[in-house]
């Protein structure tokens, strides 16, 4: 088992010489952290003694050589290109990279937690001030990216990194790019799901920083609410979503909608006051989270003006980072293992991961959406039949009880004519996420 | 990023001429003149522009591979890291970096960096059809090698390179201040130029915007266009300029040109000083 200090070394076990393998003469190698989407990572001390910081505990990051003998993976050398020119208190610091035995290793700050931890510990109370901090430091750390016309393209809560001080700091920037540089390959299949906005999700090809600001909405809602905002189990159902929660957008709304490559006509349907989907939250609050989920990305608000926004100047204060409450550090408890939480009926809260994005819900917590389901019966049969074969989701309880969000009545729901389907067929037919054979 | 350049690593890394033009101690060991190092950086420039032009890759690319391959040889490390560790500054010798080999790692990794990647094995065909062309010699056998040669080679290179691997170029620059000058129909002429000064260190040393405008001031130069108000209203230190503009010049007397205005570099000459430094075994 790991040790129970954070610190590392501290105790006997992890002195233990034979535990420790030195990478490249200064890393002492500990305990595999996890596994990344290009390789594993694990913790290690830094016996480098430097001016700033000696025997001071990295994560390490090895980058697994692609199969098709295309060297440095191109992800990796994303996140290495942006890191370097990247310095901010709210985005991950890449300390070191070197090559050993073949393998690119990066050497990051080692970080305790993150967001989605927090999130998901039902344990932790969050006051309105401690959402305000955390999600404070996330705008920081995307203004700092945007100022230098980077993108990140992934947000969500676990890339949200939270360091032993409680300073909140953006990372993987796998997907990340520069802006105006003519790369459009990864468009569509950027962020997980729920965080895509939704010029992304009709396929917009050429976007800008409101993708983050509204991934940066959901992260906001999610703190809010203590689960994933909008869960939609497919592009169309996320706009499904998207739209039961702030209404169809209208032409005038968005004039560039109807000329996006993907878009399809939804039935429209009324938005519902925002305060019933967030009855606890601040005038404030809802002002800047309207501001976010804003339909048109040309008018929705810019990370720079949501720091300037009446919410984080009015009370309560954003609470200091070091005074937020923590979930324990990672390691301690197995705590990526959603299955713990199932026993409980409370809010269940399950990022998707990049590898298994598809986590669809279970089809109990899809009934107030069944009209739809009817019309991607077939395709969600296969899926859930995948997905039971996962395990963890296939167990999964649902507990998104929609009349909990949209109030007593029944959600509005978006209706979708023969054409959308047969549109909608075509694209699920297409979606390579489908292709389970 | 083309807005934040003061705020870059490649601002930071810019280098005082008299560091880049120096040949490091092992090539010296070996015979190497501070000449025959220049000759194998614009031939090797030139191999990496002839390689690109197979693979078909974007401008940017090919002043991308080329900035790295200069900076391979010329890097030191940056000033905040020399403060802490003084005894640490790298420069690759050509000996231990066979440029024959840097070159073509150089355009791989670049094109990954800019994201139009050349597959390796593509790269490896052609640089295999350019060494069998009608007449080629044995030291045409030295320019030849194999997928996992480049890829060794391409964690090297990222070393040498510190992992800086963010480059501006004078391209965008270039666009912008001719419009604003509304002297685009030089642009062929100045574009040209840019092309150029990729045969010389200017990268390494100077910011990309007032490479273009020295490009500019040649090029009003030769179309005989008076921009002389245009230019005092911009806020740049003229001589910086102007000197830019005569090392340019000096390079192009430096270099003979053939009739199509190609560089010519006896090939004797470069396989004699590639011979001092990278003997292949």
């Amino acid at each position: 088992m790991i040790p129970a200090s954070d610190s590392g070394g501290a105790s006997a076990g992890e002195e233990d010489p034979s535990l420790s393998k030195r990478v490249a003469d200064r890393y002492l190698k500990r305990e595999v952290l996890g596994e990344g989407t290009y390789g594993i990572v694990f913790k290690a001390i830094d016996t480098k003694a430097s001016r700033i910081r000696t025997g001071q505990t990295v994560a390490i990051k090895k980058i697994r050589l692609g199969k098709y003998k295309e060297g440095v993976n191109f992800t990796a050398l994303r996140e290495i290109k942006l890191l370097k020119e990247l310095k901010d208190p709210n985005i991950i610091e890449l300390i070191d990279a070197f090559p050993h035995k073949g393998n690119l290793h990066l050497v990051f700050e080692f970080m305790e937690s993150d967001l989605e931890a927090v999130i998901r510990d039902r344990n932790i109370v969050l006051s309105p001030a401690d959402i305000k901090s955390y999600l404070q430091m996330t705008l920081k750390g995307l203004a700092y990216c945007h100022k230098k016309w980077v993108v990140h393209r992934d947000m969500k809560p676990n890339n949200l990194l939270i360091a032993s001080d409680g300073q909140l700091k953006l990372a993987d920037f796998g997907l990340a790019r520069i802006f105006g540089s003519p790369d459009r390959k990864f468009t569509h299949q950027v962020f997980a799901r729920w965080y895509r906005a939704p010029e992304l999700l009709y396929g917009a090809k050429q976007y800008g920083a409101g993708v983050d600001v509204w991934a940066a909405g959901c992260i906001f809602a999610e703190l809010l609410l203590r689960r994933p905002f909008l869960q939609g189990s497919s592009d169309i159902d996320q706009l499904g979503k998207i739209f039961a929660a702030f209404g169809t957008p209208k032409p005038s709304q968005w004039p560039d909608m109807v000329f996006l490559p993907d878009y399809v006509e939804y039935q429209y349907v009324p938005a519902p006051p925002l305060r019933t989907l967030f009855p606890m939250a601040s005038d404030d609050a809802l002002d800047l989270l309207s501001k976010m989920f804003t339909y048109d990305p040309k008018a929705r608000i810019t990370v720079q003006q949501a720091l300037e926004h009446r919410y984080f100047s009015s009370v309560p204060v954003p609470t200091k980072p070091s005074l937020l409450p923590r979930p324990p550090p990672k390691g301690e408890s197995q705590n990526h293992k959603p299955s713990d939480f199932n026993s409980q009926d409370g809010p269940l809260v399950l990022s998707p991961q990049r590898k298994l994005r598809r986590v669809t819900l279970h089809q109990d917590g899809l009934e107030g959406n069944a009209y739809q389901l009817d019309k991607v019966g077939d395709h969600v049969k296969e899926v859930r039949q995948m997905d039971g074969t996962t395990g963890q989701s296939g167990s999964m309880p649902m507990s998104i009880d929609l009349g909990a969000v949209f109030g007593s009545r029944p959600p509005p729901r978006p209706t979708l004519n023969s054409v959308d389907r047969s549109h909608l067929k075509r694209k699920l037919d297409l979606d390579p996420e489908f292709d389970y054979h | 990023m083309a807005a934040n350049f003061w705020t870059s690593s490649h601002y930071k890394q810019l280098l005082d001429p008299d560091k880049v033009d120096v040949v490091q101690r092992l090539d010296k060991e070996k015979g190497l003149t501070l000449e025959e190092f220049r000759l194998i950086k614009i031939h090797m420039s030139l191999q990496i522009w002839k390689l690109a032009l197979n693979v078909k890759v974007r401008q940017r690319v090919i002043a991308t591979a080329i900035t790295y391959l200069r900076r391979v040889y010329a890097r030191v490390v940056d000033i905040l890291k020399i403060a802490i560790c003084l005894f640490s500054v790298c420069r690759k010798s050509m000996t231990e970096y066979d440029p024959r080999l840097v070159a073509p790692t150089c355009l791989y990794l670049a094109s990954k960096v800019e994201e139009s990647t050349v597959q390796a094995r593509l790269l490896v065909f052609y640089i295999k059809k350019m060494c069998n062309y009608a007449g080629a010699s044995s030291s045409d056998e030295k320019y030849r090698f194999e997928i996992k040669d480049i890829l060794e080679m391409e964690m090297k290179v990222l070393e040498a390179l510190d992992y800086y691997l963010v480059v501006f170029h004078p391209y965008r620059p270039l666009l912008q201040l001719l419009q604003d000058a509304g002297i685009t129909d030089l642009t062929q002429v100045a574009w040209g130029l840019v092309n150029d000064t990729y045969k010389m260190d200017l990268i390494l040393i100077h910011p990309p915007h007032m490479i273009a405008l020295a490009c500019i001031y040649i090029a009003c130069v030769l179309k005989d266009k008076d921009l002389t108000t245009w230019f005092e209203e911009l806020r740049v230190d003229m001589n910086i300029v102007k000197n830019i503009s005569m090392e340019i010049l000096e390079f192009f007397e430096y270099c003979r040109l053939d009739s199509k205005g190609n560089i010519l570099i006896p090939e004797d000459r470069i396989n004699a000083a590639l011979n001092k430094v990278a003997a292949k075994p």
